[in-house]
C-alpha cells in the first residue's frame, strides 16, 4: 500500500513524500498516525496533501498539529489538499488587517 | 547529563574548534587574510566586501558582525588584518571589542605596517606564533549547557518540513532541556506563524517583540517593492505542494522546536542571559548572512535542514546538513551529513531521528569533522546590510 506521511496527530491531512499517489490508490500513512486508510479520490502528486477525513467548507485545515487554512469547499477523505480547496487566514492582503496576533 | 569535550577559554566560553582566525577588517585586505591563511597550520581566514563607504547603521552592524565572529569561543587566537580607513569599524575598534574574551589577539595594518609584503609578513608571523601557542591547548569535559546551537533551512523542499527540520527541533529541544541555548532566526519565514511563536514567549514583551520584528521585515520589503506576504508562498512552493504560508512557516519554525522563547535578539546580538531556551532572533532568510549573525552572537556549532541538498558551511562554526530526502542525500552526500530520510518511510520514529542528529552534534561538539570543513568548503561569511554603499 502506498503511504503517507503524518507529522503530528491532530491533523486531518497527509503528505505524499514518498511517492505520488493516483486516483483509486489505496493510502495508509506513516508518521503520527499508521491506522488511517483512505481511498485516493484524485491523483496526488509528490509533495501534495491527501485528506485523511472529510473536513467540511469552512473547517480547519490541520498539519503540525496547527491550523494552515481553512476549507473553502466541503473536502472528503481522499481528496486532493491544495490552493483549489484551501485559503490562508494570513498570507491574504484583504484578511492581513484583521488577523489575529499581529497588531496593526 | 551529557557533557562534551570543549576548549575552555578565558571569558569561560566553551569553543568546539580552536582556530587561528585572519580577521579581514575591509574588502582591501581580504587577499592579505587568505595568503596567511594558506600557508599557516590551523588558520583560517574570513573575508567579504564591506567596511567602506557604508552608511553609519551599515558599520555598526558590520563591526557587530566581525567583533562577534572574532570573539566566538570557537576562535582561539584572532588577527585583525586592515588598512588606512575611517573610524568606527577599524581594526583597533574590533580588537577592542573581542579583547573580553581574554583570547590572542594582534591587528595589522596594511599602511602603518609598511605596505602589503610588510604587513604580509607581520600577519604571518603572528599567525606562526598563535598556531604554536595554540596547540598547546587542550579539550576538557564540559556540561551540555554550554552550548549555544544555531538552526539554520536553506533549499527547503517537502521533506523539509516533515522531516530534517522537525528532527533538528527534537534536537534542539534536547539540547535546552540539559541546559543549552537555541537560536532561531530568519525572521521572514516567522510570517505566519507568529502566534505559534508569541504563545511561547516568556512574557508579552518578548511577544510584542517579536510581532514588531516581523512587520520591520516586511516594511523594508515592501519599500523595495517586494511584498513577502502576498507573494507567500512563492510559485515553486505551490507547485511542490505547499498551499499557504502558515504551512510554509510552520514547516521553517518546526527546525527550533517546542521550547519556550527566553527573548528576542537584534542581528547578531548574543543571547542576553545563560537561561536555557530558544532566542529568536531578527535577520533575513538569507543563509549566508543569517548563519554568520549567529556564530557571531556565539553559537559554536549550527544544523543546517536542507531538503534539495547544499553546500553551506561557515568558516569557523561547524555546520552540520541534514536532509529527509533521500535523493538529494544520494547526490549531495559530499557535503550533506545527515539523512534521516528513513523518518518519512516510517522505519523510525522522529524522536528518533532528532536522536541521531543530537548524537551527531555531540560528536561534532567534541572535535568530529563535519564534511564541509573536511573539504575545507567554508564557503558561507556574509554581513547583513540595510543601506546604500556611499
Amino acid at each position: 500500500m502506498k503511504k503517507v506521511f503524518v507529522i503530528d496527530e491532530k491533523d486531518n491531512v497527509g503528505t505524499a513524500v514518498l511517492e505520488p499517489i493516483k486516483v483509486g490508490d489505496d493510502v495508509g500513512t506513516n508518521g503520527a498516525l499508521t491506522s488511517i486508510v483512505v481511498k485516493a479520490k484524485a491523483d496526488i502528486p509528490f509533495g501534495h496533501k491527501i485528506a485523511l477525513r472529510d473536513i467540511p467548507k469552512g473547517s480547519i485545515v490541520m498539519k503540525y498539529g496547527l491550523s494552515i487554512g481553512n476549507a473553502t469547499q466541503d473536502i472528503k477523505a481522499g481528496d486532493h489538499v491544495h490552493i483549489h480547496n484551501v485559503e490562508s487566514n494570513r498570507g491574504r492582503g484583504d484578511k492581513f488587517a484583521d488577523s489575529k496576533g499581529v497588531s496593526a | 547529563m551529557t557533557e562534551f569535550m570543549g576548549y575552555i577559554r578565558p571569558d569561560g566560553a566553551v569553543g568546539v574548534r580552536n582556530h587561528v582566525l585572519l580577521l579581514s577588517g575591509t574588502v582591501y585586505a581580504n587577499r592579505l587574510c587568505d595568503h596567511v591563511a594558506n600557508m599557516i597550520y590551523n588558520a583560517v581566514s574570513i573575508t567579504h566586501p564591506n567596511g567602506r563607504c557604508q552608511v553609519a547603521p551599515d558599520l555598526r552592524i558590520t563591526r557587530r558582525f566581525l567583533s562577534g565572529t572574532g570573539a566566538n569561543p570557537n576562535v582561539a587566537a584572532v588577527i585583525v588584518v586592515d588598512h588606512f580607513r575611517e573610524e568606527g569599524c577599524t581594526a583597533d575598534d574590533i580588537a577592542q571589542d573581542i579583547s573580553p574574551t581574554g583570547k590572542l589577539i594582534a591587528t595589522v595594518n596594511i599602511r602603518s605596517d609598511g605596505g602589503f609584503i610588510s604587513a604580509l609578513e607581520k600577519a604571518m608571523r603572528y599567525a606562526a606564533d598563535f598556531s604554536r601557542q595554540v596547540s598547546d591547548y587542550r579539550r576538557e569535559t564540559v556540561p551540555l549547557s554550554k552550548l549555544l546551537f544555531a538552526t539554520e533551512c536553506g533549499t527547503s523542499d517537502t521533506t523539509s518540513g516533515l522531516a530534517s527540520n522537525p528532527a533538528t527541533g527534537v534536537c534542539s529541544d534536547m539540547i535546552i532541556a540539559e541546559g543549552g541555548r537555541t537560536i532561531l532566526a530568519e525572521c521572514t519565514e516567522w510570517m505566519g506563524c507568529e502566534n505559534w511563536l508569541t504563545e511561547r514567549a516568556v512574557n508579552e514583551d518578548v511577544a510584542e517583540r517579536i510581532l514588531a520584528g516581523v512587520q520591520h521585515m516586511e516594511q523594508r520589503a515592501l519599500a523595495s517593492g517586494e511584498d513577502i506576504r502576498g507573494s507567500q508562498p512563492t510559485g515553486d512552493n505551490i507547485i511542490g505542494g505547499l498551499t499557504t504560508i502558515e504551512e510554509k512557516s510552520m514547516g521553517a519554525c518546526k527546525k527550533a522546536g517546542n521550547s519556550p522563547i527566553i527573548d528576542y535578539l537584534e542581528i547578531a546580538q548574543p543571547p542576553t542571559s545563560e537561561k536555557p531556551g530558544l532566542y529568536v532572533m531578527y535577520g533575513p532568510g538569507h543563509g549566508a548572512e543569517s548563519i554568520s549573525s549567529m556564530a557571531a552572537a556565539g553559537a559554536q556549532i549550527q544544523v543546517f535542514c536542507t531538503g534539495g541538498g547544499h553546500t553551506s558551511s561557515h568558516p569557523i562554526m561547524p555546520t552540520i546538513k541534514i536532509t529527509g530526502n533521500a535523493e538529494s542525500y544520494r547526490l549531495m552526500k559530499d557535503t550533506v551529513d545527515v539523512d534521516v530520510s528513513d523518518v518519512l518511510r516510517g522505519d523510525i520514529t522522529m524522536q528518533e531521528a532528532g536522536k541521531r542528529l543530537f548524537d551527531e552534534v555531540i560528536a561534532v561538539a567534541n572535535g568530529r569533522l563535519t564534511k564541509s570543513e573536511v573539504l575545507k568548503d567554508d564557503n558561507s561569511f556574509a554581513i547583513h546590510r540595510i543601506g546604500p554603499s556611499i
